[in-house]
């Protein structure tokens, strides 16, 4: 599951980037996420 | 509580809210990224390359401008799964040294030189460019310019640098295909220019691209060096 | 489209008037892209053909620079036309606007006819200020990037201060930041390194970042105005897809850059970034596409339910473009960019005729279809016409080009796909593994078709350019005679 770091030279993107998809992954969790925070404070306001 | 199955999918200002925040921090991501990527394809320095030649380890992805006096070489890594520029021992360019002040001039001459005539609309650099001629990025370990190479032949030179810069002075005169290259009235000094160029780029890390440059079937059998 | 500048009955809009001044360059320019086009595609053939007079890299350069131009001359002209009818005040400082399209025509002049009979120069920093820049598609030399510069602020200074006067609807909004990000991009073009990685990086900044996030979003705002214009659909539905539409293109363009950084020297970080982030880019394609045909049903059903006959359009030729474009651009930047986006396939296409394919079919589908559209829309407005109906040439038009640039894009990738195999997969992308594989017979025949769809496209073309001159006068007199 885990491949040894390829990268030439280490760096904080380069250690996300530790096996298939991690960094791409671990990136688009942390752009989505706020989303539902969005979500539920439009939710919030639509109600009142 | 009217609205209490009021849907937030339908909401303009839930949808603008998030193009703005997803919008914004991939900005954000892309700085950063971008700041991070700049440090390490920054060209390195004479040093840096002595120190990586002497020690054997991996280079800066871009080396100094003097890597045009070190033989290059292009082989498998096992470990990163591709093959990557291998810089050896010392080697004349155009027969001598160049000091780290003299390469740079060189290097200079040659990426304004690629620029001025427009080689890119032709040829690909790193694979970016036109695709009426081969690729350039690693031109400099093309077993046809090397000894015994039908390109290097047809010039009647020794090395490989005087062969490549009698092609680009005179290019019209040698014919490999019926699709030519133009005489662009290269001087002698922008032919140098345009081969340190190409020696250069032949040395920065790719990540592997070209695959398996210039392997024939023969070498691919016995697993052999790709390029010479 | 000609005797428009006499008739002048935009109901005194000297924005609208500007916009026209602007389509007419714009379709002057496309008809030199076309014509480079096939000059660079008989060199293929037959490499003799104006060999040390007019070579390729010359005509390859003008073919993608006129590209470049026209499509950029058409948005602006697009702007103006849309930007009185969105904000409900005239444009301010038009006059501004007029002079600033006479230098930029001057200096766009200056630079082909530079580009023509100068062609390169020495290697020395005069070159790139004065005659070109030898980066692929943003060529211009240093002199004329500055006057670019100079002739978008005004551009934009004219949007804004309009924005900021008139009303503030939603289109405008994604208009007016979406141009600020495209024109300050422009400047991450405008230097000069010897680090040719270095180098790369940054042009990809612009060009990707054009064409695949601010242009797109770009089009997103023009599709919108068009369909409240054309079809009537109803502005709350259509602005909420775009902002759906700006998050998804923004999300997923502005990293996608990263597929363009997998084998220039940059680190080995980016194949993930480029490779998911960029595969993610037809999505937002699906979603205008079908955004698109959803409002077109829905208007039309409605009109019927209302009891009003025949279709729902003003505008035949504009709609029928912009349906092209919802399709070509899904079919060209989405799957054909989607076909060698990922890493593990781009290693052995990058850089092979794979991307010309994509290139053809993506600027055809994605920007062309609607930049033409909205030049129908500027006949229509020209001669006041209610109702614009399609002509034979205008069906002649769309079809012959449409078809053309699919045939030439199928070409391509059948030309890309052989040298994939042949030359990178087999024999590994040597000097003398490109010669073998450009002289195989399948990829020679393929050129040959590229050619002969070449042919069709620019016979197309001849239509287009008879019909935009031709359909005002010719509906306005059918009206008058009703």
């Amino acid at each position: 599951m885990f491949e040894p770091f390829t990268d030439v030279v280490p760096s904080f993107f380069g250690m996300l980037n530790q096996g298939p998809l991690t960094l791409t992954i671990f990136l688009h969790t942390v752009i989505v996420l706020p989303m539902f925070w969005i979500y539920f404070q439009e939710k919030k306001r639509l109600k009142k | 509580m009217a609205n209490e199955n009021a849907s937030v999918w339908t909401s303009i200002r839930f949808w603008r809210r998030s193009a703005a925040w997803v919008t914004g921090f991939a900005v954000i991501l892309l700085i950063w990224l971008t700041f991070d990527t700049l440090g390490q394809i920054s060209m390195g320095t004479d040093a840096d390359l002595q120190k990586a030649v002497a020690e054997k380890k991996e280079n800066k992805r871009v080396p100094a401008p003097t890597v045009i006096n070190y033989h290059i070489d292009y082989k498998m890594d096992t470990r990163r799964g591709h093959e990557v520029p291998v810089i050896g021992a010392k080697e004349p360019f155009f027969g001598k040294e160049w000091s780290p002040k003299e390469a740079a001039a060189l290097l200079h001459l040659g990426k304004l030189t690629s620029q001025a005539k427009n080689c890119m609309n032709c040829h690909t650099l790193l694979g970016n460019g036109a695709y009426y001629a081969p690729d350039l990025t690693k031109a400099w370990i093309d077993p046809a310019w090397q000894k015994g190479g039908p390109m290097q032949a047809m010039t009647g030179k020794n090395t490989v640098e005087e062969a490549m810069a009698e092609f680009l002075q005179h290019p019209s005169q040698y014919p490999t295909h019926a699709r030519m290259m133009p005489n662009l009235g290269i001087t002698a000094e922008e032919a140098k220019g345009l081969v340190a160029f190409l020696k250069h780029m032949s040395s920065i890390d790719t990540n592997g691209f070209p695959r398996n440059f210039s392997k024939t079937v023969d070498q691919f059998k016995t697993g052999g060096t790709n390029a010479h | 489209m000609l005797t428009s500048i006499k008739t002048n009955e935009f109901a005194g809009s000297e924005s609208k008037k500007l916009a026209m001044m602007y389509f007419r360059v714009a379709i002057i320019l496309f008809g030199a892209q076309l014509l480079m086009g096939l000059i660079a595609a008989i060199q293929f053939l037959a490499p003799g053909f104006l060999f040390e007079v007019f070579d390729f890299n010359v005509a390859r350069m003008v073919h993608i620079n006129a590209l470049v131009v026209w499509m950029l001359y058409a948005m602006i002209g697009s702007v103006y036309y849309l930007l009185p009818d969105e904000a409900g005040v005239e444009t301010v400082g038009v006059g501004l606007g007029k002079l600033a399209f006479w230098v930029l025509t001057a200096a766009v002049t200056v630079v082909v006819l530079v580009y023509i009979f100068i062609q390169v120069g020495p290697g020395k920093e005069s070159t790139i200020w004065l005659i070109n820049e030898g980066r692929e598609y943003i060529e211009a030399p240093r002199w004329a990037d500055i006057g670019i510069v100079v002739v978008v602020l005004i551009f934009y200074w004219n949007v804004f201060a309009t924005y900021m006067k008139g009303k503030q609807t939603g289109i405008l909004t994604v208009l007016v930041a979406d141009l600020l990000a495209l024109a300050g991009l422009y400047l991450a073009g405008m230097f000069f390194t010897d680090n040719i990685s270095m180098d790369q990086y940054w042009w990809w900044w612009v060009i990707h970042l054009w064409v695949e996030a601010t242009w797109e979003v770009f089009v997103g705002s023009l599709a919108a105005y068009g369909l409240i214009k054309i079809i009537g659909a109803k502005r709350e539905i259509v602005e909420m897809w775009l902002w759906i539409e700006v998050l998804m293109l923004f999300g997923s363009g502005i990293l996608g850059l990263g597929h363009h950084y997998f084998w220039i020297g940059t680190p080995e970080y980016w194949w993930e970034i480029g490779a998911l982030f960029s595969a993610l880019e037809p999505v937002p394609l699906v979603a205008m596409f079908v955004h698109v045909l959803y409002d077109w049903g829905k208007e039309q059903g409605k009109a019927k339910a209302e009891g009003k006959e025949g279709a729902v359009m003003n505008n035949g030729p504009a709609m029928a473009w912009i349906v092209t474009n919802a399709f070509g651009n899904f079919l060209g930047a989405g799957i054909w960019g989607f076909f060698h986006t990922l890493p593990q396939v781009n290693i052995y296409t990058h850089g092979t005729q794979f991307t010309a394919a994509h290139g053809h079919l993506a600027f055809f589908g994605a920007y062309a279809t609607i930049l033409i559209g909205m030049m129908y829309l500027g006949v229509q407005g020209a001669y006041g016409i209610e109702k614009l109906r399609a002509t034979f040439k205008s069906k002649m038009a769309i079809f012959l080009i449409t078809f053309g640039v699919i045939g030439m894009t199928i070409a391509l990738t059948i030309a890309g796909y052989e040298q994939v195999l042949v030359e990178r997969a087999e024999l590994g992308g040597g000097w003398s593994a490109f010669f073998t594989a450009q002289n195989l017979p399948w990829y020679v025949q393929a050129q040959m078709w590229r050619t002969i769809m070449g042919v069709v496209t620019f016979v197309g073309f001849v239509y287009l350019v008879w019909d935009l001159l031709t359909i005002g006068k010719q509906a306005k007199q059918g009206a008058k005679a009703a």
